[in-house]
């Protein structure tokens, strides 16, 4: 991978050739190899090795921004000065906000020889197991392996230089029955490809896709779940990902769930259940992020904000990591702010909870989960949320891959696929039981108990 | 493929690889408006390399596609400054590109793949080498060999018609634009922020195939959009409403047809009506739906649900598979005899109308429904076969020079109704209902059955007469049931087409653009939620 040597060598040649008065340069490089596989047999696989430099010039606060792969001298001349033309043609930004200059940033292990190295001969094993299994099984299999080596640095004109390096390996794995009434799910991922248990992943989904065969139909309402922490994860992301929920600008605006009535923001209030404890926690060894948080774009205001009517950006470029609390017992503890509504509000500069979120969880399996239940659902995952109402939070997809009823705490049957209408927000409060804590789809969240989630229509999708 | 230090340092310092891509792409004849040139002579120099080191390590078929992409986009956010109360209006400009090929191969019977950003001889020679060595290691687990439908050999030129690149109007003009968009937005009293935006990519494409096909094309997209925020702090309500004309292959000109300042004034003033609008009443209504919305509804239970691919099972593991199944075709009923339903790469101006797809087949139409009966899914060459298609139907895309192609949706219309129809004929024959205009929130399940979709705007119909403005509305059904609902759609004259732009699918995810047009339409009575 790129060197921390050979990464400040390049972005000290790439600012050489500026100048504006701001320059920040990030550069990042990935190396990919994935294997694909549907129908018991591989469909498409590679690897593939990307390089992305990102140029954001500024003078008198007029920002142009350039993007490229290439890294020949030409290409990066060509590349500053489009970036400084396009400067030159924006308006002054009234909202921009200075680069940072030198920062300390900390030390976050990250990285795993092993699974950088790591190619497809590796990979195919774990494939050749599903496959294998699910033939014993007499069920069918799809799924996908990839596992990722990168290398990104940051540096500006102001002194500021950064470089961080990490690995992830994520496994998934569909089988389905002949038939096609039955269907199973799992998945397994960490920073280290040895701590992914493809065998244990292509087990769980093999015996799920076997037990959720001739699922019955019942009625839409509201029931107690437990859902694994697959669907928590996915629900998660809806609050702590998408959408800036946690942005203090769209809260104090009037454009969030955080919004008190009348104005000003809800931090303080006691909005969900006293289980609930959550952070944005870098450092923590089961998914270890990046020495700093946000990207070139942050400051100024990424695309999709134009689109879904954020104001000021997703958060602050580049400062240095760090351990935030957002709910403790239930209580709001932070908020979002950009550099620039920070300055206006006299707040600190914060990160939005999108990386390394960790929600505490208790000491009990989804087995203790299942039979503290006397009436309910089991949850494998979710499929295709999307926002009906994004000041409140509410959502709506359906359940996937495995939905058992349970009775007297025991699963008893599989039952027909969900749409649910609900809100993440109203899940939190509504929390009953939580499980242990792992690590799923980026996020270490626990198994969750909860009342009164509400299924709106029945789904015939297997 | 490795990128050690040693070769990262290499290749950043090889004036050799900018050369030459400048050499390729730089050339103004490539943007030229003609169809039926020749392509580069250097581009197919390159090819060779790749083919046939390809087949000198033993594949049976080889191609590779030699690819630059462009996107700019140009928005601007004009938000109130808390200190003072005046308008702060925030631009963003930004250019990305990238440049690479891919070569993809058959070896023992199985696809290899393996790219690079670095065009140069040696490095297309080891890049073909290397799909080659990934064909043979995955052969041990190929159930059967791979079949491609066959196609012809051709050698072409085809560019996306236009009059004005929108990569060669100014930023200036572009902003201007849009700050008088978001002038009329902000005029409208009560109004909180106004954001706007446009977009134009490009994708210079150059694809050769080990059975003589040449094909260089020019693909030019362009797009824009105005957003209109309005908020009560004591009810804590916020609300959204856009103007979004459909994206295009097209140049400048199509920005141009659309008045995006005038359309800012109305949706500013819709988006205060929606905000102190009454919730609507649920139950069962008639859905009077237009264009931009239903374009959606078409995407997510037809555009999907007829992809061949997910029909096999090859989406299980994350998009999902289909209702519709290969012993459905030329019999099942989806919908009423009002639908009629078009897969097409050729449509004027529509997002996914190239000249060849990325298989190398030539860009065609055809029959998906008709007269509500399930015709045929969409194809490409290494699947026609599963379910007796002698040739592919064109529908092979990959989102990058380093993506691997794969089946993705053309674009997908609704034919117009055969009767003269208007919109208000369309509302005249309505007692109970909702008139939905552009796009809100939109989700179908993993086989496309049951599916929830919202809108940008609602107008309660009672009587036959479009009413006031409705608020918290989303609907819910299944994709057969609601075509079967389908009464009556609009004639020609109202036929608009509608494009996405971000439509996701495979692992590693890959994204591609397609238009879905139709008339205003009548639904009966479809299950209307109240939201919250």
């Amino acid at each position: 991978m790129l060197s921390r040597d050979d990464a400040k060598k390049l972005i000290d040649q790439i600012l050489s050739y500026s100048k504006a008065d701001d320059c920040q340069v990030t550069v990042g490089e990935r190396d990919l190899a994935q294997t694909r596989f549907a129908v018991n047999s591989i469909t498409t696989s590679g690897r593939s090795a990307g390089v992305a430099i990102y140029i954001s010039s500024t003078k008198d606060r007029r920002t142009g921004q350039v993007a490229i792969n290439e890294t020949s001298e030409e290409a990066l001349r060509k590349a500053v000065a489009q970036s400084e033309e396009l400067a030159g043609f924006a308006p002054a930004n009234p909202e921009y906000v200075e680069p940072l200059g030198a920062q300390k940033y900390p030390e976050i292990p990250a990285y795993d020889a092993a699974t950088a190295a790591a190619a497809q001969k590796e990979i195919l094993g774990a494939v050749k197991a599903a496959v294998d299994a699910s033939q014993a099984k007499g069920v069918v299999s799809s799924g996908y392996y990839e596992r990722t080596a990168s290398a990104l640095a940051l540096g500006n004109k102001h002194g500021n230089f950064g470089y961080a390096t990490g690995t992830r390996a994520e496994y998934s794995l569909t089988a389905r029955t002949p038939d096609g009434t039955g269907s199973g799910w799992a998945s397994a991922e960490g920073h280290r490809m040895a701590e992914v248990d493809g065998a244990r992943a292509a087990g769980i989904a093999i015996d799920k896709a076997v037990l959720s065969q001739k699922p019955r139909p019942l009625e839409p309402g509201q029931y107690t779940v437990v859902l694994e922490p697959a669907a928590v994860s996915d629900l998660l992301q809806y609050m702590f990902g998408f959408g800036n929920i946690f942005d203090a600008r769209a809260a104090e605006e009037g454009r969030s769930l955080f919004t008190r009535r009348g104005g000003g923001t809800r931090v303080g209030e006691k909005m969900f259940s006293e289980k609930i404890t959550v952070r944005s926690d870098p450092f923590d060894a089961r998914n270890p992020g990046r020495p700093w948080v946000g990207t070139v774009q942050a400051d100024i205001g990424g695309v999709g904000q134009f689109f879904f009517g954020g104001g000021g950006g997703a958060g602050p470029s580049f400062l240095p990591a760090e351990k935030i609390d957002w709910i403790e017992k239930g209580v709001v503890k932070n908020l979002s702010y950009t550099r620039y509504w920070a300055e206006k509000k006299d707040a600190k500069p914060t990160p939005l909870p999108s990386a390394n979120l960790v929600m505490e969880g208790d000491d009990h399996s989804v087995e203790d989960l299942v039979r503290s239940t006397e009436r309910g659902l089991l949850v494998t995952h979710f499929w295709y949320i999307r926002y009906v109402n994004q000041q409140t939070v509410q959502v709506t997809g359906l359940t996937r891959d495995g939905l058992f009823w349970i009775e007297n705490g025991k699963i008893t049957h599989p039952v027909m696929n969900f749409r649910f209408n609900e809100s993440p927000a109203k899940v939190l409060a509504n929390v009953e039981m939580l499980g242990r804590a792992e690590l799923s789809d980026g996020r270490i969240v626990p198994a969750m108990k909860v009342r009164d989630f509400t299924f709106s229509s029945v789904s015939d999708a297997v | 493929m490795d990128l050690t230090r040693r070769r990262f340092l290499e290749l950043t310092g090889s004036a050799a690889a900018a050369a030459l891509a400048n050499e390729l792409y730089g050339l103004p004849e490539l943007n030229a408006q003609n169809s039926g040139g020749k392509p580069s002579a250097a581009l197919s120099e390159l090819a060779e390399v790749a083919l046939k080191q390809a087949k000198k390590l033993g594949a049976t078929y080889a191609d590779i596609r030699i690819n630059r992409y462009r996107d700019q986009v140009v928005a601007l956010r004009s938000t109130p400054d808390v200190a003072n109360g005046k308008i702060n209006h925030v631009p963003a400009v930004r250019d990305t590109g990238s440049f690479g090929f891919g070569v993809r191969v058959i070896a023992n019977g199985t696809w290899g793949f393996a790219a690079s950003r670095i065009v140069t001889r040696d490095e297309i020679a080891r890049v073909a080498a290397e799909a080659v060595a990934v064909a043979k290691a995955n052969s041990a687990l190929q159930k059967q060999p791979v079949r491609l439908a066959p196609v012809k050999a051709y050698v072409d030129k085809y560019t996306t018609p236009h009059q004005r690149n929108p990569f060669d109007v100014a930023i200036a003009e572009k902003l201007a634009l849009l700050e008088k968009a978001n002038g009329e937005v902000k005029a409208v009293p009560k109004v909180f922020s106004a954001n706007s935006v446009l977009v134009a990519k490009s994708e210079d494409k150059f694809f050769a195939s080990s059975e003589g096909s040449r094909i260089q094309q020019y693909i030019l997209q362009c797009y824009g959009q105005v957003t209109a925020a309005a908020r009560d702090l004591e009810r804590r309500i916020s609300r959204q409403r856009n103007y979004s004309p459909s994206p295009y292959t097209a140049g400048w000109e199509a920005i141009e047809e659309h008045d995006l300042p005038g359309n800012g004034r109305r949706i500013g003033e819709e988006v205060v009506e929606h905000l102190s609008a009454p919730p609507v009443a649920p139950g069962k209504k008639d859905l009077v739906l237009m264009p931009n919305h239903l374009a959606l509804t078409i995407h997510e239970s037809i555009g999907h649900s007829t992809e061949l691919d997910r029909a096999l099972g090859y989406e299980a593991n994350l998009a999902g598979t289909s209702f519709l199944t290969p012993d459905k075709l030329g019999k099942f009923r989806i919908g009423s005899e009002v639908m009629n339903i078009q897969g097409d790469r050729t449509l004027p101006r529509a997002m996914s109308t190239v000249g060849y797809d990325d298989d190398g087949v030539k860009a065609t139409q055809f029959d998906i429904v008709k007269s509500g009966v399930f015709q045929h899914f969409q194809t490409i060459r290494d699947q026609a076969h599963l379910i007796g298609e002698k040739e592919s139907l064109g529908c092979c895309y990959a989102d990058s020079f380093d993506s691997i192609p794969f089946q993705r949706i053309p674009n997908v219309w609704l034919k117009a109704g055969t009767k003269p129809m208007r919109l208000d004929d369309l509302i005249a024959a309505v007692d109970d209902g909702l008139l939905i205009d552009g796009r809100g929130s939109w989700s179908i399940d993993q086989q496309r059955y049951n599916f929830q979709f919202g809108g940008d705007a609602f107008w309660e119909i009672k009587g036959g007469k479009k009413g006031n403005m409705v608020s918290r509305v989303a609907y819910q059904s299944r994709s057969t049931d609601f075509w079967s609902s389908l009464e009556a759609t609009g004639d020609q004259r109202f036929w608009e087409n509608h494009g996405l732009t971000s439509d996701g699918k495979g692992q590693p995810v890959q994204i591609n653009a397609m238009s879905h047009g139709s008339a205003p339409s009548l639904f009966r009575q479809i299950n209307v939620l109240l939201t919250d």
